[in-house]
């Protein structure tokens, strides 16, 4: 199963968004207890080049003093936090001035070529947080609703896919243009129909998660100027399975629910907030709910701002 | 009139059932304050008692209730009233996917628009939807009724054995084995008196334009049709 959550506040201004995905995704825990995770979108506050790598370290001797010389040989780290180890792991944040978007990626994989080390996201205009256990004690750990934002994703992980770890929960990210998003429920069961012509373009897959097929296939859109309503229309032909996803833009999110409607989807909107989940039960944590509306089967629906 | 209040906030579904079981034979009406959209509520509940929602419910609401009233003061989500044998589910908002699934008895009442597969492999029963309902609604639906007063989506009736599916508003396409009929003034008039009953006042022209969704044959897939006595 697995759930999936997405607000926006239509004002474009700053809401504490961490404290309301945390809420929706606490709703949704039934759904799924492996792991849980985060898109927090707009409060990152960057300068234009500037962006913010999260990157697994075992808790090894001189381990991290690797990682930081890796990503200090190719820029300089402007800021660094460390998170505190959970499972030998800690996960380090820092905060780099590239020249171009097109630099992240090829710095990314250098330091995932170090041994027990791998980058679980990077990220201009949003805040990546996800990792294994309940949603109430990954917000704590990190201060998840401190974060402000103007929008968000997330999801609590009942894993049917891949192994059960922090770079398997969701969401997934492409690189493909900047600061794509995905949070999904359910299966792409013509995965490698899809993948296949993405990798032909040169795409990098990282795993064989069904998830970030998604993400890649959206971003790919994107980048040929699809509007997100466009790629989730066309998405929703071109994929098989049960499904339902949502992506988070850095203006945006939108949802796409399989033809034949196997996973669920509401929605919910007044003049301030729109909202979408898996169940009523967590947009009820942002908004009154007296009118809910089920996302049918093959639709889709986005709000960007 | 006997009436107990449960408070279901800070309960799980398995401490909210058991507290609802508890007080069903001793009460009349059960009202459950802050259900706060919980999954399963009233589940299995075979006491003949009215139990009032007051709020919304998620899914499952009233799955293999025999005999219990059920009245939910918001929304349902996917499943409510699932496998009923008998009594009533009433929804003042709207309702997920597969409403009345299963059914064997009873009727589900959903005020405003449902979801997908309404009343799929229903056996018996009644089904009344005041909106819109979505796709293959009466999937292999093998009794019963459905009513549906706006409109009817994609492949309504796939794959139907027996039963009716009775639409007031269009129809968008039908599945395997559905095929349209017009209503007897009979049936007109049984509409009018079950749909008056719950409260649905429809101008005359809407029962009117009232037309069903039958089956085309009884063994669309394998066997004789004589099987079945026709």
């Amino acid at each position: 199963m697995c759930g999936i959550a997405g607000v926006v506040f239509k004002d474009k201004k700053l809401h504490p968004v961490g404290k309301f995905m945390t809420r929706m995704l606490d709703a949704l825990q039934h759904r799924g207890p492996d792991s849980a995770g985060f898109a927090l979108y707009g409060g990152l506050g960057l300068r234009e080049h500037e962006y913010l790598l999260n990157i697994e370290v075992k808790e090894k001797p001189g381990l991290l003093e690797n990682v930081k010389s890796t990503v200090n040989t190719a820029f300089q780290i402007e800021s660094e936090e460390i998170i505190p180890s959970v499972e030998n792991y800690i996960i380090y944040r820092c905060k780099v001035n590239l020249e171009s978007f097109s630099q992240l990626k090829p710095l990314i994989m250098d330091v995932d070529k170090i041994e027990d080390v791998i980058v679980l996201n990077g990220a201009h205009s949003f805040e990546m947080i996800k990792d294994v256990g309940l949603v109430k004690d990954i917000a704590a750990r990190y201060n998840t609703e401190d974060k402000m934002g103007t929008h968000a994703i997330g999801h609590t992980r009942f894993s049917t896919e891949s192994i059960v770890d922090r770079y398997h929960a969701h969401p997934f990210q492409s690189y493909i243009i900047p600061d794509i998003t995905v949070v999904h429920n359910g299966q792409i069961t013509n995965y490698w129909k899809i993948r296949d012509p993405l990798e032909r373009k040169g795409h990098i897959f990282e795993t064989d998660n069904d998830t970030e097929c998604i993400v890649h296939y959206i971003a790919d859109k994107l980048s040929q100027n699809y509007s997100l309503e466009e790629a989730l229309e066309q998405s929703v032909k071109d994929m098989d399975g049960p499904f339902s996803y949502i992506v988070g833009t850095p203006n945006g999110v939108g949802i796409a629910k399989d033809q034949l409607g196997l996973r669920p989807g509401v929605m919910a909107e007044n003049d301030e907030v729109f909202a979408i989940a898996s169940e009523e039960v967590a947009l009820r944590e942002v908004m009154d709910t007296s009118d809910i509306e089920q996302i049918s089967p093959g639709e889709t629906r986005a709000y960007t701002i | 009139m006997q009436e107990f209040k449960i408070n279901a906030q800070q309960k799980t579904s398995r401490e909210l059932n058991r507290a609802i079981k508890k007080a069903a034979p001793e009460n009349d009406r059960i009202i459950i304050e802050n259900p706060n959209a919980m999954h399963y509520i009233a589940a299995g509940l075979t006491e003949s008692v009215e139990l009032v929602i007051d709020g919304s419910a998620g899914y499952f609401v009233g799955t293999m209730i025999h005999g219990a009233r059920v009245h939910i003061n918001g929304n349902a989500g996917w499943f409510p009233a699932d496998n009923m044998t008998e009594g009533e589910v009433i929804i003042d908002g709207s309702a997920g996917d597969g409403v009345g699934q299963g059914i064997y008895g009873g009727t589900v009442v959903v005020r405003k628009s449902v979801g997908s597969r309404t009343g799929e492999i229903m056996k018996n029963g009644t089904i009344i939807v005041g909106g819109n309902s979505g796709f293959m609604s009466g999937l292999f639906m093998m009794g019963g009724r459905i009513i549906i007063l706006g409109d009817i989506s994609e492949d309504a009736g796939e794959s139907i054995i027996r039963g009716t599916i009775y639409v007031g508003g269009d129809i968008k396409s039908l599945g395997k084995n559905a095929k349209i009929e017009e209503l007897e003034e009979e049936e007109k008039g049984e509409l009018r008196e079950l749909l008056e009953g719950y409260d649905f006042h429809l101008e005359e022209e809407k029962y009117q334009n009232f037309r069903k969704i039958v089956p085309r044959s009884a063994r669309p897939f394998y066997g004789q049709e004589s099987e079945e006595g026709k």
